[in-house]
Formats: structure tokens, sequence, C-alpha cells
């Protein structure tokens, strides 16, 4: 997945990948995976096809008005994300001032022009994680939400929570 | 110090890592997060990265929960260290060992992770996925699978679906609540390498779903004090239980 989504963000449209020899996966998904020979030594590789989702939301801890954003805990998958989806939103715990990131520019994880709307949304990875900001899983609501997901209630949940409701 | 079926395994698993080597472990492994906080513990010199970024978080903050992927393993990182280059760094040839799992396993070490039973679109239980351990089971220099259950349904004969397996030119390990099967460089079936001191080839036969060939093999010292002082220090919540219930 991640080099699928490295593809993307390269603009090829597929990449070698390491490892995978041995796994069934290759065969199940011939419109993901397939098997080349290196133009150079002909040594065999699988190759994943770019993946370039339409949308990628990702929740951040600061961004300013214009989509520069700063992750200020651990970034996982998010800068490679948000170079390889066409279009980004941004939510995040706070808005801040510009200055914040010509304070420290190296800090700016994504930059406003990859950004195509941010939303200011206090709590808005809950009930999951966003260190340093809340550090546990809330799993009284995580229930709650795995609950309306099987009941096809998602909608309902998302507005009890938005009101405070849950 | 009494010990049960958690701290022996979470010894053989501290006894793994060697000094100087890079070690990595993927998501929702509580058994292998409080035994390499352990083995820092012990004063083992390797550096411990994993899915949350951190890279040598602080050991000393015990667990709270069984989740790996917590601020738990990332406060008091010294780097940050993402998985895009976590797999990189495997693939490059710099990174040692893998704690990894399985759904089922086969004396191939063929790994069910993707689903069990029905067919791939329709499956009975549909696993984590497992391109992760796809990816890096190959080109690992010591891919180590912990299980914490043995018995026929995890050790098959036969995995319907791999979802990878391990290379010819790499060490492959598997530890279980019972013993330590190895797959040696160059060799392609596991074989059982030893058991733990509270059981016998005997037990091990009746619960594994393959034929195991052994008659003799060594068993395994129990956990010593100081191990099990280790995984008390960092571990006074008792996390390490959880897979074993």
């Amino acid at each position: 997945m991640i080099h699928a989504l490295r593809a993307g963000a390269y603009g090829v449209p597929f990449l070698p990948v390491a490892g995978m020899w041995g796994s069934d996966l290759v065969a199940q998904r011939p419109e993901f995976y397939s098997v080349m020979k290196s133009p150079f030594d002909g040594t065999e590789v699988v190759c994943v096809k770019a993946l370039a989702p339409d949308y990628a939301i990702i929740h951040v801890q600061e961004a300013d008005i214009y989509g520069n954003c700063r992750i200020l805990g651990p970034s996982y998958q998010d800068l490679l994300l948000a170079r390889a989806a066409k279009k980004v939103i941004i939510t995040t715990e706070r808005i801040v001032g510009t200055y914040r990131m010509e304070e420290e520019p190296k800090l700016t994880a994504i930059p406003h022009f990859l950004v195509e709307a941010v939303v200011d949304l206090p709590g808005g990875a809950k009930p999951g994680i966003c260190y340093p900001e809340y550090l546990t899983v809330d799993w009284a609501d995580h229930k709650a939400y795995q609950k309306a997901v099987k009941a096809g209630e998602v909608s309902l949940f998302a507005d009890k929570m938005l009101e405070g409701r849950l | 110090m009494g010990y049960g079926k958690p701290e022996m395994m979470a010894a053989a698993i501290i006894r793994e890592i060697k000094a100087g080597d890079v070690v990595f472990h993927g998501l929702a492994s509580s058994t292998i997060m409080v035994a390499m906080k352990a083995a820092k513990a012990l004063g083992i010199e390797y550096t411990y990265v994993t899915l949350s970024d951190g890279v040598d978080h602080d050991w000393k903050r015990p667990p709270y929960v069984a989740s790996t992927l917590t601020e738990n393993t990332y406060t008091g990182s010294v780097a940050t260290f993402g998985l895009d280059e976590i797999f990189d760094l495997f693939a490059s040839g710099k990174g040692d060992i893998a704690f990894l799992s399985c759904l089922q396993m086969d004396k191939e070490g063929r790994i069910a992770m993707s689903y069990l039973g029905g067919d791939y679109d329709h499956p009975k239980l549909r696993g984590p996925g497992g391109a992760g351990s796809a990816t890096l089971t190959p080109i690992t220099p010591r891919t180590t699978i912990w299980k914490p259950q043995h018995d026929k349904k995890t050790f098959v004969e036969h995995v319907d679906f791999a979802t990878t397996m391990p290379a010819l030119d790499k060490e492959f390990t598997l530890i279980t609540p019972l013993c330590i099967f190895r797959k040696p460089i160059g060799e392609k079936y596991l074989k059982l390498d030893c058991i733990f001191p509270y059981t016998t080839i005997e037990e091990v036969k009746e619960n594994t779903g393959w034929a195991i060939d052994e008659t003799e093999v060594p068993v395994m010292d129990a956990p010593t004090e100081a191990e099990l002082a280790a995984l008390k220090q960092v571990d006074p919540n008792n996390i390490l239980a959880f897979e074993f219930k």
C-alpha cells in the first residue's frame, strides 16, 4: 500500500517493491500486483499499481487558514497520503497563525498548496488518539461507533458525537 | 519467583534479541512489546522501531493498555521513523528482527494472515491483511513469529491461502507457549528446536497439525530471576497476560 501511494505521489504507473515472494496475494490480485524483470539485470521483482486517492482526510494538531499543517505527534503515512491524493481535506485541533510556520518551517509537514480545505475540528480524531492532545482511545465511544457501523447508523452517530450527546 | 506460559514466552522472545539488533514489531503485539521493554531493562543495547513512529521510546514508562499504537511506544523517543521508512530499512538489509504473528501456519512457515475459511472475497474470518508481513518476511534476516496459542487449529498441515512465507536464504523462527520451531538457512521446513520446561515433545506433537520428526530436543532454561524482575519492572499492570486470557 505504501509503495502504491508512493507511485501515486511520484506520478508513475507502478513501482517495484521488496519482498512479497511466496505470497498468494500476488496471484489473487492481478489488478494490483504484477511480477516483472528488471531491465538492468533481469532480477524478478513484484510491482504494485499506483494509487492516487481522490481525497485524503487528515487530522492534524495545528493548521493555519491557508492549509499549512504541523503534525506534532507521530505522522504515520500522512505526508505520503497528502502527496498521493488528488485533493486533501485537513481537520485540525486548532487554527494557528502563519507565524508559527515561519518560525519553524521544517515542522510544516503538509504545505498549503497541497490542501483543498481546512476544518477547525477540536477532538476530531476521537474516539481515537491524537498525540499529545489526547492519549488514550475512548473505548465506550469506540464501541458505540462499532455498533453504529453494524447498524448502518454512522451519520446518526456522527451527529450525536458532534453535539456532545454520546 | 514463579512463572507461567506468558513469562516463559517473554523470556524466549528476550533471548532472541542481541546487542546491536534493529528490531521491529507490528500492530497489536502486546506480548512482544512487554518482552522488548524488558530486554531494554536487562541492558541489551538494541534499537526498537515500531508503527508508532517512535525510535527507542522511554521503556521505563509502563504500558497501561494492550494496544501497541499508543503514546506509550512513542513518548521519550530519540527520533521518529515511520513505517514507510521501516520497510525501506529492512528492504535495504539494515533491519535484523521483525516480530510478526499469524492466524495459521504450516510446516513450511506459510502464514495465513489475510483470511480463514471460505474464499478471499467471502471469508469466514477476515484477517488484518498482512501485506506488511508479506513484504517483510521474505527479506528480514530473522523473521520471528510469536503466537500465544498452540493448537491444531493454528498450526495446520497445509495453509490454504498463504499471505507470506519464509525465504530459503533467511532464518525463520516460531515461538509458541510450548516451544520454539526454527527453519535454518537453506532449509524448507520448520524443525522443533527446543521445548519449554513444563511440557513434553508428546504434548507439542498432540497440539501441532504437522508431523514432528524430532525425537529429542533440548529443554529451554526457565526464565531467570533477572528476566522475571525485568518483566515485572516494565509491566506493573501485567499487560503481558492480555494475549493469554
